[in-house]
């Protein structure tokens, strides 16, 4: 992998940048009178997953469009790998693999041919794209699909071989659009780690996606856009994350005990169906809270954040919306 | 643009068309249907004085050119946002393809079933030259004119196809552009006469007003039974006013007629003696025709002195001119690279203006 980059720096020079990953300034972007991307700014470095989440019509899928060379920004910068995909849309190609959300197939092709000719696309040859498909099944476990027409494939096989086409030429940079969407939750896990191991071998991606709960467990750093523009841009860390205020979620056998135990307490509570919510400064108070209603004898049978951090910060940044 | 590219994309193409139409019917249906019109034709036509031959290769091969501009606009009319509508354009796009790969590609598959099309009725233009004294040097002759106005109608439709977003609207814009050069042509030029036309002094060799004016007539102004019949001693050399039509001004609207193109670049005819006369031949007369429209307003002296009589003078052959296809071939040529450019030029990414309703991917 350090070969590959460092046959990605462009020769002295050149306009590009020495930095790698996706940088966005102040991108701006309308279609005649609807502004779909406001005003966007965003870094995705090498080695890290970076999230984009945001209500549908954030325009996430336009700020991807633009990443991906198909569209040129009103305003503003793009630069991937260092190279801007407007002027320099053949350098940015070689390194991007998109998948795009809601992509269609040549449907009378079988799920390989896709693959053998996006492969030849990128100016593979016929050894080395056979190769490179085979590997790539393999990774996806897409083999014994390998032969199907991608007509006959269900909605999840289908992101599947979308994820495996933007793979095929084994680029540097990730562009994935709801790559879970359709999804069954192995193929969720195995797309987390598929993700997990590419973020390892220094490819710089970047997630659009709506289920949090995944972004979570796969993300290193989640920038919110609402409105088109740039709400937030946080770090999904362990230390940060165990001094934000959060919802938590007990369940206990002895329900009427509980709840009488935070009145007397003055810990505010609301019942959620057959346990109640509290909200809690971080770690360490939820871990004192655990550990006095065990000491007053409330026997617990589940204590959990009952939103992720995430969630929490998504729904703070989006709550303006009507 | 690129072999390899060129390539990828047209085994794409062709690949997914093999796989999704139903070609052997389509093209059993074709074979019959030409097979079934080129043997009426013979049955009609062939006798024992009359060689059926010329007129079935024109009528063969108008046939095959009239339902070719009705299949092949079919091939390329919503290959790009019919492409873009499946959102699979950009999978492309967004690969180390040119925009030309991509246009090119899609050119030369369609172009390739085109020929498929004519290679299946090849069997009856070769039995029509077999049938009838017809050169092999003008059978193979008209079929590259018409696999080269095949290529030119693919590249019309993939123009217009990356021209609108919907594809009903750009198969209907390409059969308009179709309609237009085959009946477009035709009907500009025979209504712009009006435009071109001149009162001018003509020379004729007939019979003269006075002759008419000298002969007895009855009280109510009708031939008298005393009147003479003239005769080739009264014909003068004489002039008069007429309508000429200034054809050489218009003629250029011809040869952007496929069919026109086609007709006259059937080469080795004897075109000026229309006296051997062997059937319905239609490509010979448009021929002949457009070459005189060329020529354009006849100089010479009308012949009028014609009593039925030997040793008359005949009626004069009509103008003509070098053979007008040349002409064609360079405005089929011309556009045919304009529609690639074109289309390759909407294909470039990323773009800046998106029409209404376009999607990119």
């Amino acid at each position: 992998m350090t070969g590959d980059q460092s046959a990605q720096q462009p020769a002295s020079g050149g306009t590009a940048t020495a930095v790698g990953g996706i940088e966005v300034a102040s991108v701006r972007r309308a279609f005649g009178s609807v502004l779909a991307v406001d005003d966007i700014s965003l870094t995705a470095r090498p080695g890290e997953v970076t999230a984009l989440v945001g209500p549908n019509g954030a325009g996430k899928t336009t700020l991807l469009l633009m990443l991906a060379t198909l569209l040129v920004p009103d305003h503003g910068t793009i630069r991937i790998d260092g190279f801007d995909p407007v002027t320099q849309p053949g350098e940015v190609r070689a390194r991007i693999g998109w998948m795009p959300d809601g992509f269609g197939t040549w449907d009378a092709l079988t799920v390989r041919e896709v693959l053998h000719t996006i492969a030849a696309a990128y100016r593979m040859g016929p050894v080395e794209a056979r190769a490179r498909t085979e590997a790539i099944l393999e990774l996806l476990h897409l083999g014994d699909l390998a032969d199907r027409r991608a007509r006959v494939l269900s909605r999840g096989q289908k992101q599947r071989l979308g994820l495996a086409r933007a793979l095929i030429h084994d680029p540097s940079v990730l562009l994935l659009d709801e790559p879970a969407s359709g999804l069954d939750p192995r193929s969720r896990i195995e797309l987390r780690d598929v993700l997990r191991s590419m973020a390892a071998e220094g490819k710089t991606i970047l997630v659009s996606s709506h289920i949090l709960t995944e972004l979570q467990e796969v993300a290193d750093r989640a920038v919110i856009v609402a409105r088109g523009r740039t709400t937030e841009s946080q770090t999904l860390d362990a230390v940060e994350l165990a001094t934000t205020v959060g919802s938590w979620r007990i369940t206990s056998l002895d329900p009427d005990r509980l709840r009488s135990w935070l009145h007397d307490h003055h810990v505010p509570w609301r019942a959620e169906l057959a346990a109640v919510e509290v909200e809690v400064g971080g770690d360490e108070q939820a871990a004192r809270l655990l550990a006095d209603l065990v000491a007053d004898g409330i026997r617990i049978t589940a204590f959990a954040p009952s939103q992720g951090a995430l969630e929490a910060a998504y729904l703070a940044a989006t709550e303006d919306r009507q | 643009m690129s072999l390899h590219g060129i390539r990828t994309v047209a085994g794409l193409e062709l690949k997914q068309r093999a796989r999704t139409s139903r070609w052997p019917i389509v093209l059993l249906l074709w074979f019959l249907f030409v097979a079934g019109v080129t043997f009426l034709s013979y049955k009609a036509l062939n006798t024992a004085a009359i060689k059926a031959g010329p007129t079935l290769y024109d009528v063969t091969t108008f046939l095959v050119l009239g339902l070719s501009m009705l299949v092949v606009p079919s091939l390329t009319a919503t290959s790009v946002n019919g492409d873009r509508e499946a959102g699979v354009l950009a999978t492309l796009q967004t690969t180390l393809l040119t925009p030309a790969d991509i246009i090119v590609g899609k050119l030369v598959s369609s172009w390739a079933i085109a020929l498929v099309f004519l290679g299946v009725s090849s069997p009856f233009l070769i039995w029509a030259w077999i049938a009838g004294g017809i050169g092999f040097g003008q059978v193979v002759g008209s079929l590259l004119v018409l696999a080269f106005v095949l290529a030119v109608t693919c590249a019309i439709g993939l123009a217009f196809s990356t021209l609108t977003a919907r594809t009903v609207a750009s198969a209907v814009l390409t059969y308009l552009g179709m309609a237009g050069l085959v009946f477009g042509t035709v009907i500009v030029f025979f209504m712009s006469f009006f435009l071109v036309q001149n009162r001018e002094q003509v020379r004729y060799y007939g019979i003269p007003d006075s002759f008419w004016q000298s002969q007895p007539t009855n009280a109510d102004g009708s031939p008298s039974p005393d009147a003479v019949v003239p005769t080739v001693g009264d014909c003068r050399h004489l002039t008069r006013e007429e309508n000429v039509i200034h054809t050489e001004r218009i003629w250029w609207l011809l040869p952007m007629n496929p069919f026109v193109v086609v007709a006259d670049a059937a080469p080795g005819r004897v075109l000026t003696n229309r006296d051997v006369y062997t059937g319905f031949q239609p490509m010979r007369e448009i021929s002949i025709g457009a070459r005189a429209a060329r020529a354009g307003a006849d100089p010479r002296e009308r012949q009028e002195c014609n009593f039925g009589n030997p040793g008359d003078p005949a009626e004069l052959p009509p103008l003509q001119s070098g053979p007008i296809y040349p002409y064609g071939l360079a405005f089929y040529l011309a556009l045919g690279a304009g529609a690639t450019w074109l289309a390759i030029r909407r294909t470039r990414t990323p773009v800046t203006r998106l029409p209404n309703g376009t999607r990119i991917a």
